[in-house]
């Protein structure tokens, strides 16, 4: 009998299926690996399963008896305990507290120091030699580096005893001998009979550690496996699907003909914050796409171009001469153009007309000092419409639009005066489909234009048809160059989820 | 009804309204309380605060919680180098004028620094420079003689000057123009109401963030600075924290005038009406003898009203 089953689990937000058949089947003493690209439904899966996430139908059998799991606190008391991916500590207070936090040794009304200490130190004395530096059950949570905190998110995980343990990519910043010790620990807990399922995006890992593998695309549970009798080259396909031909799709410029076109944009051993060793050519006319899972550094090589991040090392040499990104207002003179998938963050100035929102970059470009609305309104009006924006007038609040056409004006304020390079950052994120098309329609006209346009999306088909070029990116650095033919889901698969 | 109540969160309108009931309040009280020559001097006082509001305004328009509580201290500072460098004489305006702006804009600028590169929150740098503020008062009142206004100057705040309305009210309806061109017809503008709505795209569409807020506070330096010369030539000499009254006030002004406490919402022409209102409401209190301290109150329970009045409009915004 399954330890946990879950069957036909459904959630969608809005308009948005996050996971459309979610099924899965755990074992006492087993370690299984679910897998799955971005967006798949893996995380909504465990969020389930761990009752922070009300699924719209579906079963959940835990002991051969159907529960419902109402909330975290109902899941704790069922026996399951879940390590998050968004980390989910308190940061000013100290590791083993944190540890203890979901379940804190009282003493009547009081929290008992003595005994939360011996019991967290237990936890801390699994990973004595491998937590590094400064990491001690007294530190505060926030002076902790991103591997130490992952640690204390494992030890607080570990901490909860549950029979099911649930975690969600627990080893995206441990180091070896951090990974290889977790390991020793979920080897015996396996022995100890406990059911865990694991989240990773390295095939070594997953096949070091996993006794089985469900693979989920689509938000659909399309397949589960033993370890033993698969291979890393069969869960990417599993992963990928049918793969339709998705590189006739896209308008592949001649190799002979781009060679030919002067460079725009050259990176070269470019560092920083969440990327190493990073260097990359983009031509006029071309459509550089930077791919692989979500957060290996595609966005912070973009933010660091633009100079809203830092850069630490690396050459940058924009239309054949040297730039240093030292801020968005001197990279927008430069001549490079961003675009944030976060628009409500980084792109809309919110309660303001959609004249102030379509304008500030013209006002920059040309150095201007007077804002004449029907000016403005002449020299917006061909941008806007290149979209396909709908609006019912420049004077009327951003907020009247819908998300999509929002950030249509968010993209139409680069298009005023043309940047020679374009970065878009997931500029697609969250916004509906016939906008998408518009959106890319445009990108591929731009760079017909010669515009040079580097472009990072987290929907794998929407960089498959668009890139002349993929890039995958994996820790920080980029794995693999894909040209032409070599375009496929598979190709950008294996190397996404190759060992970093 | 509801078209009603969409009337009533239109603060000019609110505003306007109530300066009108105000004034039949007043001639109820007392006869005479809205005669032209009590009319005239109630513009004047509004004048004032309006000027010092303006300042107050493009600061909270610029948002990071952005306020300026420093001020009155500038006022009163700015009213005493006024009196002492003019000395009575009118040939000593020219270069009053330029001292008072100069110290306004410094005191500005420190608090547009303080707040910009030190990030200290502006409620507590500018709360800090009133103190210094305030401190450096007491050392001036105690080795130099408060000053006396320029005839000039007193004329200029006083006397008829064009159409029966003295310069200062001009000078006001003057102000009011700038401000109104400066916000909805340059870039200036239209880069004050970005950063207050939303920095971080502000900063990510190329606005110089740091030193458009820099300006605002070095802005509100000068206005103070100004209304604290004006204040001289109405009163006559300074006296003591002269310019103390103006804090409160400015910051109801703006607010009542539908400018957002939290930034890139609203506008001068509002806060004129704010300005006018409440100086009505404190010429009622002061005909029905409340003292200040209940006129303290008053103001103060009055902003605390407008923020549950035009506290949902923001609520909803977020």
């Amino acid at each position: 009998m399954a330890k946990l089953k879950i069957s036909g689990a459904r959630k969608a937000y809005g308009a948005t299926m996050a996971l459309s058949r979610g099924d899965l089947e755990l074992q006492a003493g087993e370690v299984h690996v679910l897998i799955g690209s971005n967006g798949s439904g893996k995380s909504t899966l465990c969020k389930i399963v761990a009752g922070s996430v009300k699924p719209d139908s579906g079963d959940v059998v835990l002991d051969g008896k159907a529960v419902t799991v109402e909330g975290p606190r109902a899941a704790k008391a069922l026996g399951i305990g879940i390590f998050y991916q968004e980390l989910s500590l308190a940061a000013r207070r100290t590791v083993e507290e944190n540890i203890c936090l979901p379940d804190l040794s009282m003493n009547g009304p009081f929290v008992d120091r003595t005994a939360l200490s011996e019991r967290a130190g237990r936890y801390i004395a699994l990973f004595e030699g491998v937590a590094g530096e400064g990491f001690a059950a007294d530190a505060r949570v926030d002076a902790l580096r991103a591997d130490q905190r992952q640690l204390v998110e494992i030890m607080k995980a570990l901490a909860t005893e549950a029979p099911v343990l649930i975690f969600d990519e627990p080893t995206s910043a441990l180091d070896r001998a951090q990974v290889d010790r977790f390991f020793e620990i979920l080897r015996r807990l396996k022995t100890e009979g406990r059911a865990m399922v694991f989240i990773s995006h390295r095939m070594d890992e997953i096949f070091a550690i996993g006794d089985r593998v469900t693979v989920l695309r689509d938000g659909r549970t399309v397949g589960s496996s033993r370890i033993a009798d698969t291979s890393p080259q069969e869960v990417v396909r599993m992963m990928v699907g049918e793969e339709p031909s998705l590189a006739a799709a896209a308008p592949q410029a001649s190799v002979a003909n781009e060679a030919k076109r002067p460079l725009a944009l050259s990176v070269s051993a470019l560092a920083g914050p969440g990327f190493t060793d990073v260097a990359f050519d983009v031509r006029q006319g071309e459509i550089l796409g930077l791919g692989g899972l979500h957060g290996q550094g595609q966005s912070a090589v973009l933010r660091a171009l633009f100079g809203a991040a830092p850069v630490t090392a690396g050459s940058v040499t924009l239309d054949g001469a040297a730039y240093r990104p030292a801020n968005p207002r001197a990279a927008i003179r430069a001549g490079l153009a961003y675009v944030s998938g976060d628009r409500g963050r980084d792109g809309v100035i919110h309660g303001r007309t959609i004249l102030e929102n379509v304008t500030p970059i013209h006002f920059l470009r040309n150095g201007l000092k007077l804002a004449s609305p029907s000016a403005l309104r002449a020299k917006a009006t061909p941008a806007v419409d290149a979209l396909k924006t709908k609006f019912a007038g420049f004077s009327h609040p951003i907020g009247s639009l819908s998300g999509g056409n929002q950030q249509k004006i968010v993209i139409a304020r680069w298009l005023i005066d043309r940047p020679g390079v374009l970065l878009l950052d997931d500029p697609t994120k969250g916004i509906d489909l016939s906008a998408k098309a518009d959106l890319f329609a445009l990108v591929r006209k731009l760079a017909a234009e010669g515009m040079a346009i580097v472009l990072y999306s987290s929907e794998d088909a929407e960089l498959l048809a668009n890139s002349d070029r993929i890039l995958v990116f994996n820790g920080g650095r980029i794995r693999r160059s894909l040209q032409g033919a070599e375009r496929t889901r598979f190709n950008l698969y294996e190397a996404a989820y190759e060992a970093a | 009804m509801s078209r009603l109540l969409d009337l009533a969160r239109q603060p000019l309108l609110v505003a306007l309204a109530l300066i009108v009931v105000l004034l039949i309040v007043g001639e109820l009280l007392s006869p005479g309380f809205a005669s032209p020559t009590q009319i005239m001097r109630l513009l004047i006082v509004a004048a004032l605060l309006g000027i010092v509001a303006a300042g107050q305004n493009l600061v909270i328009l610029g948002g990071r919680e952005g306020i300026d509580l420093s001020v009155g201290g500038v006022v009163s500072l700015s009213a005493i180098i006024a009196g002492n460098l003019m000395n009575g004489q009118d040939a000593g305006i020219p270069l009053a004028i330029l001292g008072c702006i100069a110290t306004g804009a410094l005191f500005g600028l420190a608090n547009g620094l303080g707040v910009t590169l030190l990030r200290i929150p502006p409620l507590v740098m500018t709360l800090g420079m009133l103190g210094v503020l305030q401190g450096l008062l007491v050392v001036i009142r105690q080795g130099i003689p408060s000053g006396r206004a320029a005839p000039g100057l007193s004329q200029f705040v006083t006397q008829p000057f064009l159409f029966g309305l003295p310069g200062i009210i001009w000078l006001w309806v003057a102000i009011g123009l700038l401000l109104a061109f400066l916000l909805s017809r340059t870039v200036y503008g239209y880069r004050v109401y970005a950063i207050g709505s939303n920095e971080q795209a502000a900063r990510m569409a190329g606005v110089p963030v740091a030193a458009m807020r820099v300006s605002l506070f070095v802005l509100s330096g000068v206005f103070a600075a100004i209304a604290g010369i004006c204040l001289l030539g109405y009163s006559g000499s300074s006296f003591a924290n002269v310019g103390e009254q103006y804090m409160l006030p400015s910051i109801i002004a703006v607010v009542f005038g539908g400018t957002s406490l939290a930034g890139g919402k609203g506008g001068y022409t509002g806060t004129m009406a704010g300005a006018m209102m409440l100086t009505v409401l404190q010429g009622i209190l002061t005909t029905v003898n409340i003292d200040e301290s209940g006129r303290q109150m008053i103001f103060g329970a009055t902003l605390l009203l407008l923020m549950l009045f035009y506290g949902r409009g923001r609520a909803m915004r977020a």
